[in-house]
């Protein structure tokens, strides 16, 4: 089985190659795949769909075609995007924290060297939030009643970014919550909301209607800084828990494409985020944009690598 | 009143029909489901007014939910899993040449359980919402069991109750495979990253369903002569049978319930209606055998779930399955953000929405029952042709799913598996049960023990899990009653 995708790739890459040589002046010749590790419709794939829709719009020649390969925590798309043919006709969406969560597990069959990145296009920042008759009022109030060691907080699946941030936040003030992993922000609403657990962490977007009509109440956003759409909520530094964690969203290539198309795919890339459409249509969908250019936004993964091992040595899954 | 003129403009009506339509035949072809197709066009409506992109998306939904059982019926296929008890009773019926009625009560049921949750939405989405949010992980166990429950009342006197049981641990078993929610660890998973997610159901559905159908025909020495007075039959218009209303009105109520709790599907209201069904009607031994009661009460259940899944999804923001969830996309996309707002600030786009589900339901009503007796037909085709055609249509559907070469050996190994268990004589409606709902049990149990701290006491805590353990026990104890008997009898043979 493993085999016969694998010389299905191998083909399919080899038809690329020879297909459309790799010269930049005529380059693209043909539609540029974007690969999204996660299924149709969903906010990634939102975004991966809006960005092609402006640089098409922009750029005379291209095409984009997106491709969703979604499944095992965005896994199967990241591998694929590290095994495309790095000819430039092949793009991916990967996101934080899984794309690393992967490494740190040991079971990705990529590595970061493995990507050229080309920079962050959005973030999901992370949020605590409680049911709207909640006594815990802030992040103190969390982790005072957090030491009981029988507080029930909600989380999405082992090794998401709420995971991370809840674990980041055991280990800061030495508690053990009682965690209880769901299957997404569904379950964790509907949690929240009929006051089955104490506490769930969050993305923003996926409470911040709640949060204004009333039915819940976010407590802290764990972001460097206040956030425009919810101005009245503090951050955890600001009470004193240095916990950060956001989801982040950025653009990748398969190592090894030619410099000059390389160059231009990134010169694409930060023409469609300048762009006054783009941001539009983005703050319609409620994703919200946070540029980070190609080093900068390597850096990061980097360090949320260090970060994310450093959490699953302690406590495996 | 101003808000139905929305509704019947020449755009809009066009918009509903073209969504409708498009929505019966992507249910109707195996591997293309709703939830791809409503998140698909979801971009698309950006530049569309807001009302007609859902109308549009709303139409596919509702569509979508009644086109899986016409291959359902007709093929052995389930368009959809919720369409599974929809094809245990449809096919052996239109195998009998009752094709035709099959067909016209599955249309006729999914129009009824459409209409009344639509209508409960329209009247009393915001009250409901509130009551389905006490419905805790420990519940969500217990819904399962009820499901589960099922398996008991397969036994008859062809399967023995062991190995219906046997068959639903296997399913049980077999659905293990995958990560583990609750811990994030791998289970059997053989280091192949095509099982992380678990085996996916469609495949093993149209294997256990389709091909094994297949393998059963094209095994058989001589090539089975169609009667003639089946045919003759099958050009027949039956009229429909009495009493099937009150099946109707069952899987109406059951389905608009189940899909107003957030998280739960149509798959899981259907079985339960089937299942009530069963346990009320008359003519127990029917089922497995072409019962109508059992259609109309699975079929209904399942279009019941679409006026219930968008409570909690238009209320709440909590969408009530995954096709909602993707429709909840469409809402937020427009600024139109779940919650109180939506019937008040944009009451002017969300009431005529509500209201084009209405005519949704009697668009599909008309295509469903004016193509009925030319789709019956499908199953007079001689198995020379019928067999090739619909095992291509059975690789196809097993791959298109997930573009995964995977599935499609996945779906031809259970189909000669399933073969296997059926000649031994273990029950292939009990592994499905297993299969499907022994995930949603095991991951409400999980998360139940983990809210109650260990303590098992919370599936008997609330006021709604004591009820749903009385149903348990009324859905049990008669098929082990009628189990015990069989086995004095059985005895009492012996002594003779």
């Amino acid at each position: 089985m493993k085999l016969t995708k694998r010389s299905f790739v191998a083909g399919l890459a080899l038809l690329a190659v020879m297909g459309a040589p790799a010269i930049a002046q005529d380059y693209p010749t043909k539609p540029i795949e974007i690969i999204v590790p996660s299924s149709a419709g969903g906010s990634t794939d939102t975004t991966a769909r809006i960005f092609a829709e402006v640089a098409e719009s922009k750029f005379d020649g291209f095409k984009f075609v997106v491709n969703n390969i979604d499944g095992s925590g965005g896994q199967k798309g990241f591998e694929a995007i590290s095994r495309a043919a790095p000819d430039g006709y092949t793009i991916g969406l990967v996101f934080t924290p899984q794309l690393v969560a992967h490494i740190a597990s040991g079971r990705a069959k990529y590595t970061l060297d493995n990507f050229h990145v080309m920079g962050n296009t959005a973030d999901a920042p992370e949020i605590v939030v409680v049911p709207k008759d909640s006594k815990i009022k802030t992040l103190a109030d969390l982790a005072e009643a957090a030491k009981g060691g029988d507080l029930t907080v909600a989380v999405n699946g082992i090794g998401s970014d709420d995971f991370l941030a809840a674990k980041a936040f055991e280990a800061l003030v030495g508690v053990t919550f009682n965690l209880l992993p769901t299957k997404g922000s569904t379950e964790q609403k509907a949690a929240i909301l009929g006051g089955h657990v104490d506490a769930s962490f969050m993305n923003l977007s996926q409470m911040e209607a709640q949060h204004k009509a009333g039915d819940a109440t976010i407590i802290a956003i764990l972001t460097d800084k206040r956030n425009d759409l919810v101005p009245d909520v503090p951050t955890g530094v600001e009470g004193g828990y240095d916990v950060q964690m956001r989801a982040t969203r950025g653009f990748v290539a398969p190592a090894g494409v030619p410099a000059d198309i390389q160059t231009k795919l990134d010169e694409v890339f930060a023409a469609v985020m300048a762009d006054a459409t783009f941001q539009d249509k983005a703050k319609a969908s409620s994703i919200y944009l946070l540029e980070m250019n190609g080093p900068d936004y390597t850096a990061y993964l980097q360090k949320l690598q260090a970060d994310t091992q450093k959490v699953f040595d302690a406590a495996p899954w | 009143m101003e808000y139905l003129a929305v509704v019947f403009a020449p755009h809009s009506l066009l918009s509903i029909i073209i969504g409708t339509i498009a929505g019966v035949v992507i249910g109707a072809m195996p591997g293309l489901t709703a939830t791809m197709a409503v998140g698909l066009l979801v971009p698309f409506t950006y530049t569309m007014d807001p009302v007609l992109g859902l109308m549009l998306l709303g139409g596919i939904y509702s569509g979508a939910m009644y086109g899986g059982s016409i291959p359902a019926i007709l093929l052995n296929t389930p368009g959809t899993p919720a369409a599974v008890a929809t094809a245990i009773e449809g096919y052996p019926m239109s195998r009998q040449g009752r094709g035709r009625l099959a067909l016209k009560i599955s249309v006729i049921a999914s129009f009824v359980g459409g209409m009344f949750s639509v209508l409960i939405l329209l009247m009393f989405a915001p009250f409901l919402a509130k009551q389905a949010l006490h419905f805790g992980p420990a519940e969500t166990f217990l819904l399962a069991l009820m499901g589960l429950a099922g398996i008991v009342s397969i036994a008859d006197e062809e399967t023995s109750l062991l190995k219906a049981l046997l068959a639903g641990v296997l399913g049980m078993i077999i659905a293990i495979v995958g990560t583990d929610s609750m811990s994030g660890s791998l289970r059997y998973t053989m280091g192949s990253i095509e099982l992380i997610d678990g085996i996916d159901f469609m495949p093993a559905l149209i294997g256990l369903f389709s091909m094994i159908q297949m393998l059963e025909i094209a095994g058989q020495r001589e090539s089975m002569q169609i009667d003639a007075s089946v045919l003759k039959q099958a050009q027949k218009s039956e009229p429909m049978p009495k009493g099937i209303w009150k099946y109707m009105a069952l899987g109406s109520g059951t389905g608009t319930v189940v899909g107003i709790l957030p998280g739960e599907g149509a798959t899981i209201a259907a079985f339960l209606s089937y299942n009530f069904s069963k346990r009320l009607s008359k003519t127990k031994a029917m089922f497995g055998k072409g019962a109508p009661e059992g259609i109309a009460a699975a079929e209904s259940g399942n279009n019941g779930c679409v006026g219930g899944s968008l409570v909690p999804t238009l209320t709440l923001g909590i969408p009530g399955n995954s096709v909602a969830a993707a429709l909840m996309g469409a809402f937020i996309i427009h600024g139109m953000i779940p919650g109180p707002d939506l019937f008040a600030v944009h009451a002017d786009k969300t009431y005529p929405f509500i209201y084009s589900l209405f005519i949704a339901n009697i668009v599909f009503l008309i295509t469903g029952i004016s193509v009925a007796p030319y789709l019956a037909r499908i199953a007079l085709i001689p198995p020379a042709i019928m067999v090739p055609v619909i095992s291509a249509f059975a690789i196809l559907g097993s791959y298109s799913l997930k573009q995964s070469v995977f599935d499609v050996y996945l779906m031809i190994g259970f189909a000669f598996f399933g073969l296997f268990l059926k000649k031994l004589g273990y029950s292939l409606e009990a592994l499905i049960l297993g299969l499907i709902l022994g995930p949603i049990a095991e991951h409400g149990f999980s998360q139940g023990m983990i809210i109650g701290k260990g303590s098992p006491w919370i599936f008997f805590a609330s006021p709604i899990a004591k009820v749903m353990w009385v149903i348990i026990i009324l859905l049990l104890l008669p098929p082990l009653i009628a189990h015990g008997k069989r086995m004095l009898r059985g005895a009492a043979r012996v002594d003779r």
